[in-house]
C-alpha cells in the first residue's frame, strides 16, 4: 500500500479525528441553538444540519464558514465504519462493541436520509370534506388551473422560487405566458381606496387586485406563523396582455376566475400541494375534556379512507400516538381549529422512520452484552480467588 | 482501493441527490367536493390558518349589513374578504356565486366599480355619460341601492351578472351573483326579492 494511501487510511482511522468531530458537533449544536431566536427551528435545521458547509452572505455570495451537519456527520460516519474495519477485531468478547458501532452507524444514516427525503404536509379537514392532497407546512405554488371540463380541473403548479425569479414562463399546457411582475416573499393585504389623494396606482388591472393592495413585510421565522407570499402576475396572450392580477398565499384570499379563449381559468397563489391517489374524509372530530374540567383528555379524528380502485374503503380512528400508516405516509394528529369542526393532521413522509428504533435497540443489546461480558468475567474471577484473601 | 472509499463515494452520492430543484408541474385532479356548509353566514367563524399567516385584509369595519337568502341558496362560509357568500347550483353543474363584500370609501366611484365588473365579463368600459342608462335605482329599507345587470363573456357560455352598490356610512357595500347567464336569469326574480330583504344596521343610542 503507497504511503499516501496509508495516511489517508490513518486520517479516516484516527481516535484524534473523532475527538475533532464531536467538539465540531458541539460548537454547531451551540451556535445553532442561538441562532434558532432568529431564524427559527426549520431555518436552523436547513442552515447548519442540513448543509455541508454553514454559509455566511457577504454581500451576494455565501462564504462558507464552518462545516456543516452533513459534513461533520459524513466524516463521523467514515470515521466509525473505517476503525471498525481496521482497528476494532470481531471476537465474541467484542461482540457488544461492535453491535453498540453498528448500531450507531445506522443512527447516522437514518438521519441523514431522513434529512434528504423526509417531507412533512398538513391536512386540514372540516367535518364532512373529503381531500386527497395534503398542503406544504412551508412552501407555495403558483396555481393556473382550467376549470372548463365541468368533472376535472388541469392543474399548472408553479412553484414560487420560480415568481421569485420574475423571469416570463412559458408552460406547454398554458395558451399565454406568465410573468411575474413583482413578487413579495411575505406581504400584508388591505383595502384598496382609490379615491384617496396621492394612491398609488395598483399594478393589478383586474380581479381582486383592484380593490385590494399588498405591501411587503419582513420575513417571520416564528414557528406559529408562516409567511404569506404575494405576486402581481402578468398573463400575455400572442396578441397582448390578458390582465395583471393580485394573487396572495394568505388562506383567506380566493382564487380568482377569469375567460380566456373560450375556456375558464382560475389562477390561485396556494401551500404547495401533494396529490395522493385516495381520499381522506372527516367523519367527526372529537374533544374529548375530563369530566368537569376543561382539561383536554384526548383528541381524535374518525376518518374514512378511500381509494378509488376499491382496494380500501374503511374507517380508521387517528388519536395522538395512535397515527395512521398508509402507503408511505404517516397521518399524526396535529392540532384542531374552527370550535372544534376542523381537524390538522400532520402528513410525514419519512423512509427511514424505523432505523431509529433498530439502531437503539441495536445500541442498548450491544451494551447489555457488553457489560454483561465484564460482569460474567469480573465475578468469574472472585470465584476463582481464594476466601482466605476474601 | 475503491471498496474502502465506498461510504465517500456514497456520502457524495446522497449529497448531490439532497440538491433537488422544485419544477413546474401539471397534472389533472378530480373537481373538488365542497363540505356541507351551514345554514347561516359563518360570520363569526375563524379564518383557516388564522394562526399561520396573521396578514388581515382591512375591509369595511363597523355595524353591518343583515339580510334573507332564499332557501334554496346554499350558504358557504365567510372569509376575511367576503361578508356573505351563497352558491346557487342547478342540474347542469356549473354554480352561480352571490358575493357581499364591504370596503371603506367609495372603492374608486360607481362608474369604477361599474367597469370592474364589465371587465370581468370582457365588456368594454362605460363612458361617464353611459353610467346612468346602464344603471337603476332602488330605495329599500332606508338604503339607496345602485343595481346592475350586464350579460357578457364568451358566446358561446355567457355569463351574467346582477349587482347592487350599496353607500352605508364610510363604507360601500356590493352585492354580486354572477354565473351562466342562464342560471342567473332564472334567479333574477329571487335575487330581486333578496335585496328588498337587505336593510340597514340599526342605530345605536
Amino acid at each position: 500500500m503507497s504511503n499516501l494511501i496509508c495516511q489517508f487510511r490513518d486520517f479516516f482511522v484516527s481516535l484524534k479525528l473523532t475527538v475533532v468531530l464531536i467538539a465540531l458537533s458541539i460548537v454547531l449544536i451551540f451556535a445553532a441553538t442561538l441562532d434558532q431566536v432568529n431564524l427559527g427551528i426549520w431555518a436552523v435545521q436547513q442552515k447548519y444540519f442540513h448543509s455541508l458547509f454553514v454559509l455566511w452572505r457577504i454581500g451576494d455570495i455565501p462564504v462558507p464558514i464552518f462545516p456543516g451537519g452533513y459534513l461533520i456527520g459524513g466524516f463521523l460516519l467514515t470515521n466509525l465504519i473505517a476503525a471498525q474495519v481496521y482497528r476494532f477485531k470481531l471476537t465474541a468478547k467484542k461482540s457488544g462493541i461492535w453491535l453498540t458501532h453498528i448500531g450507531f452507524i445506522l443512527l447516522l444514516i437514518g438521519e441523514l436520509i431522513t434529512g434528504l427525503w423526509q417531507e412533512e404536509f398538513a391536512l386540514r379537514l372540516d367535518e364532512g370534506e373529503t381531500k386527497n392532497y395534503s398542503e406544504s407546512y412551508r412552501s407555495n405554488e403558483l396555481a393556473i388551473t382550467e376549470t372548463t371540463d365541468p368533472k376535472f380541473d388541469d392543474v399548472v403548479a408553479i412553484p414560487e422560487k420560480f415568481v421569485a425569479r420574475g423571469e416570463a414562463i412559458q408552460q406547454g399546457k398554458l395558451p399565454f405566458r406568465v410573468v411575474p411582475k413583482i413578487y413579495y416573499p411575505n406581504a400584508a393585504l388591505a383595502a384598496r381606496d382609490a379615491t384617496t389623494p396621492g394612491v398609488a396606482p395598483t399594478p393589478a388591472t383586474t380581479g381582486i387586485g383592484l380593490q385590494a393592495t399588498a405591501t411587503p413585510l419582513p420575513l417571520t421565522y416564528k414557528q406559529n406563523e408562516r409567511n404569506a407570499p404575494a405576486a402581481y402576475i402578468e398573463l400575455a396572450g400572442p396578441a397582448g396582455p390578458i390582465g395583471t392580477w393580485l394573487v396572495s398565499a394568505d388562506p383567506r384570499f380566493p382564487p380568482q376566475s377569469f375567460e380566456y379563449a373560450g375556456r375558464t381559468w382560475k389562477i390561485a397563489f396556494r401551500f404547495e400541494r401533494s396529490y395522493k391517489p385516495y381520499s381522506l374524509t372527516l367523519l367527526k372530530f372529537s374533544h374529548d375534556r375530563y369530566a368537569g374540567t376543561e382539561i383536554p383528555k384526548n383528541f381524535s379524528s374518525r376518518i374514512r379512507l378511500n381509494s378509488p380502485d376499491g382496494r380500501d374503503d374503511r374507517e380508521v380512528l387517528i388519536y395522538m400516538n395512535n397515527p395512521l400508516r398508509y402507503a408511505g405516509l404517516t397521518f399524526y394528529q396535529a392540532g384542531f381549529e374552527n370550535d372544534d369542526k376542523t381537524t390538522i393532521l400532520q402528513v410525514v413522509r419519512n423512509p427511514s422512520w424505523q432505523l431509529p428504533y433498530i439502531s437503539c435497540s441495536l445500541m442498548t443489546l450491544g451494551l447489555i452484552v457488553q457489560f454483561g461480558i465484564h460482569l460474567v468475567a469480573f465475578i468469574a474471577r472472585r470465584r476463582t480467588l481464594p476466601s482466605a484473601v476474601v | 482501493m475503491s471498496h474502502r472509499l465506498l461510504p465517500l463515494v456514497v456520502l457524495t452520492a446522497l449529497g448531490l441527490t439532497s440538491c433537488r430543484d422544485p419544477q413546474i408541474s401539471t397534472y389533472r385532479v378530480p373537481k373538488e367536493k365542497s363540505p356541507a356548509m351551514t345554514a347561516t353566514p359563518a360570520a363569526a367563524a375563524s379564518a383557516p390558518g388564522a394562526t399561520m399567516a396573521n396578514t388581515p385584509v382591512t375591509t369595511a369595519e363597523g355595524p353591518g349589513l343583515s339580510w334573507s337568502a332564499p332557501a334554496h341558496w346554499t350558504a358557504k362560509p365567510a372569509s376575511a374578504m367576503r361578508k356573505g357568500s351563497y352558491a346557487i347550483t342547478d342540474d347542469s353543474g356549473e354554480p352561480a356565486d352571490l358575493s357581499i363584500t364591504a370596503f371603506p370609501g367609495d372603492v374608486g366611484g360607481d362608474l369604477a366599480n361599474v367597469n370592474r365588473w364589465r371587465s370581468q365579463l370582457q365588456l368594454p368600459p362605460l363612458a361617464a355619460t353611459e353610467l346612468a342608462s346602464a344603471t337603476a335605482h332602488l330605495d329599500v329599507n332606508g338604503l339607496h341601492l345602485t343595481t346592475v345587470d350586464f350579460t357578457g363573456g364568451p358566446t358561446a357560455k355567457p355569463q351574467r351578472v346582477l349587482g347592487a352598490i350599496i353607500p352605508v356610512g364610510n363604507a360601500t357595500w356590493f352585492f354580486k351573483l354572477t354565473g351562466p347567464a342562464a342560471l342567473v336569469a332564472r334567479e333574477q326574480a329571487a335575487f330581486a326579492s333578496f335585496l328588498q330583504t337587505i336593510r340597514a344596521p340599526r342605530p345605536t343610542s
